[in-house]
């Protein structure tokens, strides 16, 4: 029955239906053709991609010596099989338990390759730079801000006067203010509230605002997440004789968790995006390093091509990781029916 | 007993909260003034009467640089202002007319306008204003181009709307913003409609009631309350996102408030004033979305 309706909607088509539907389907055609056709040609015959192909190590790692290039690279490396071991995740427990320790252990490696340190020859914050800061300055401030957003949301949940109060004030607050000042704050202003002998680089400073403006976002989704349990499950686990906190953390926040997680993950995903913002404030990231090309008396004038192909390549990142989240969500779905077996 | 121990702990746990937020801002404040006696700044609002010195490209208002700082920044407001009032009108057509083509009969119209999602929702704004400048508008000649005879004039000098000049800035700025916030809002108008359960839209065509009347009638009203909340926050973080105009040099109330800090040293102050100023975009912002909700709920109670 349900065939037949289908071949129906088909025959009689929305394609060329109404009159000025008809027009309106063939005008867009006609313009997606003709844009497509001069896209391609221009993609092909009439762009200079030297910007992109003489430039990719800058893409990369920007500025980095180039002796010491092999530690973001590797690191780099180590990421992305991470993220594929977490994919393609082993039934093996020990595995499962390894691979939490290696994504903990991902950020100081990170920070510690990039920096040196360790027998390690160090490298100025300077000279950091591309898709590897971008990244870093993403996981790290992610790291970050995952536990105290946790926090804050708990503190928000809590009936606690004096606990409530200061998380609510502290979220609602920095949702108010666009993360372009926070994060002028954190380059400008946090050396004021720094005792006069502590110095912390730039790329500290900017992961320290990213970390203080995502932990109130993400305390708002966890916030919702918490608040979508059920109270029964509460009074359940208590009833069973668990202690409150042993409540929270075996019953109430993995739960919560589950169901905050495509929140949590358009908040990484905005995260990576915002990082973009530190090109105006005087990092070379992604786009920073786009802008210092484009500088270069060689490259003048090869706007549309620069910033296409780093269009391109956010995209991508971002795109996978929106598929990465949707893969996980199913992975951690206890509905059995939807879990992809591999 | 237990009660009185459970209490004690609940008080503890309370005091050693305050007792850290305290000791934290102790010790910052404490930094802070140490900091601004080393370098002898201090802190002091008299410079907002000093001349500022400075030209500005944009100014709604009379401007010469031997007007105050206190001047200089209301233009900063009413420069931002216009951006988000104008974005935010264009973000909201553009997003209505996404959203309700995603889910329409049309599949041509809908491909079109979820891969416009797809892009525009993954690569971050700043890049796309960049885009916009360097490409959308500097890229163009200097006599333009008037693609609809003399109603509109496109240059590298901006726009020419029927005499009214828009600067390249300001365009781009606007056209950056009303293309990034529209993708977002589609969402949320896709979302709403389909909060909306299919009975209600079979029934009322099953009663023979036009579609446009049905859609405004019986689906519109009952879209609402999921739509509103969610469009208010997107009208917040289009007013934030505003401050990305500094990108491309104009002068909205982020880019003054750094040239004014830049120029006078006066890093607290300022930032403060920055702050203070632009919660009234969000004011704006609630005041006028809690009238749009009532109005709405209202509407729907008749």
């Amino acid at each position: 029955m349900r065939k037949i309706f289908k071949q129906k909607r088909i025959k009689t088509g929305h394609f060329l239906d109404g009159g000025i539907e008809s027009v309106i389907n063939i005008f867009l055609v006609l313009i997606i053709i003709v844009c497509s056709f001069k896209a391609f040609n221009w993609i092909l015959f009439v762009a200079d991609w030297t910007v992109v192909t003489k430039n990719l190590h800058l893409y990369a790692l920007g500025s980095y010596p180039r002796e010491y290039q092999w530690r973001p690279l590797t690191w780099l490396l180590l990421l992305f099989s991470t993220i594929l071991l977490t994919l393609f995740k082993n039934k093996s427990k020990l595995v499962r338990r390894f691979i939490y320790c290696i994504w903990i252990i991902l950020i100081p490696a990170g920070i510690i390759l990039h920096s040196g340190g360790i027998g390690l020859a160090p490298v100025q914050t300077r000279y950091w730079g591309g898709l590897s800061l971008t990244i870093l300055l993403t996981i790290c401030s992610a790291a970050f801000a995952l536990p105290i957003g946790i926090l804050l949301a708990l503190g928000r949940q809590s009936d606690m006067f004096l606990v409530r109060n200061p998380c609510k004030l502290y979220v609602e607050l920095v949702r108010a203010i666009p993360l372009i000042a926070v994060l002028f704050f954190g380059q400008l202003l946090i050396p004021l509230f720094l005792p006069v002998d502590i110095e912390l680089n730039r790329v500290l400073r900017a992961i320290i605002a990213f970390t203080l403006f995502s932990a109130a976002y993400v305390a708002e989704d966890i916030r919702s997440g918490l608040q979508s349990i059920p109270k029964t499950q509460k009074e359940a686990a208590q009833a069973l004789g668990l202690s409150n906190i042993h409540v929270m953390q075996f019953i109430v926040l993995p739960q919560a968790l589950r169901i905050a997680l495509p929140a949590l993950t358009n908040q990484a995903i905005g995260l990576l995006q915002n990082t973009s913002l530190m090109a105006i404030l005087g990092l070379v990231e992604l786009l920073g390093i786009t802008r210092s090309l484009l500088a270069n008396p060689e490259f003048i004038g090869r706007y549309l091509e620069a910033y296409i192909w780093i269009g391109f390549v956010y995209w991508f990142t971002c795109t996978a990781m929106a598929l990465i989240s949707n893969r996980l969500e199913k992975d951690l779905s206890p509905d059995k029916s939807d879990r992809i077996n591999l | 007993m237990k009660l009185r121990i459970h209490s004690n702990k609940r008080l503890l746990i309370q005091l050693l909260v305050l007792l850290t937020i305290i000791s934290f801002l102790g010790v910052v404040l404490n930094n802070l003034v140490i900091n601004l006696i080393r370098t002898g700044m201090g802190i002091s609002f008299n410079w907002l009467i000093h001349p500022t010195g400075f030209e500005l490209s944009e100014h709604a208002i009379e401007y010469s640089p031997s007007d105050n700082y206190v001047k200089v920044l209301l233009i900063g407001w009413l420069n931002s202002l216009k951006v988000i009032i104008v974005s935010l009108v264009f973000a909201t057509i553009l997003g209505l007319i996404a959203g309700s083509a995603r889910i329409g009969k049309n599949i041509f119209l809908s491909q079109v306008s979820s891969a416009y999602v797809a892009i525009v929702r993954q690569i971050p704004l700043l890049l796309q204003l960049f885009f916009w400048y360097f490409i959308g508008f500097l890229n163009l000649s200097e006599s333009g181009f008037a693609p609809l005879g003399s109603i509109i004039e496109l240059s590298n000098q901006g726009i020419n709307l029927l005499g009214v000049k828009l600067s390249a800035e300001f365009s781009a700025v606007v056209l950056g913003l009303t293309i990034f916030t529209g993708a977002s809002i589609a969402e949320i108008i896709r979302g709403g409609l389909k909060s909306v359960s299919k009975g209600q839209w079979e029934a009322f065509r099953s009663l023979g009631i036009q579609e446009s009347i049905g859609l405004r009638v019986i689906i519109i009203p009952q879209a609402l309350p999921a739509i509103l909340p969610a469009l208010t926050s997107q009208y917040l973080n289009l007013a934030k996102n505003s401050t990305l105009a500094i990108a491309v040099g104009y002068a909205d109330l982020y880019a003054v408030s750094d040239t004014v800090i830049t120029q006078t040293g006066r890093a607290i102050e300022g930032f403060t004033l920055l702050l203070l100023i632009f919660l009234s975009f969000n004011l704006i912002i609630s005041i006028f979305m809690g009238m749009v909700n009532k109005l709405a709920i209202d509407k729907n109670i008749k």
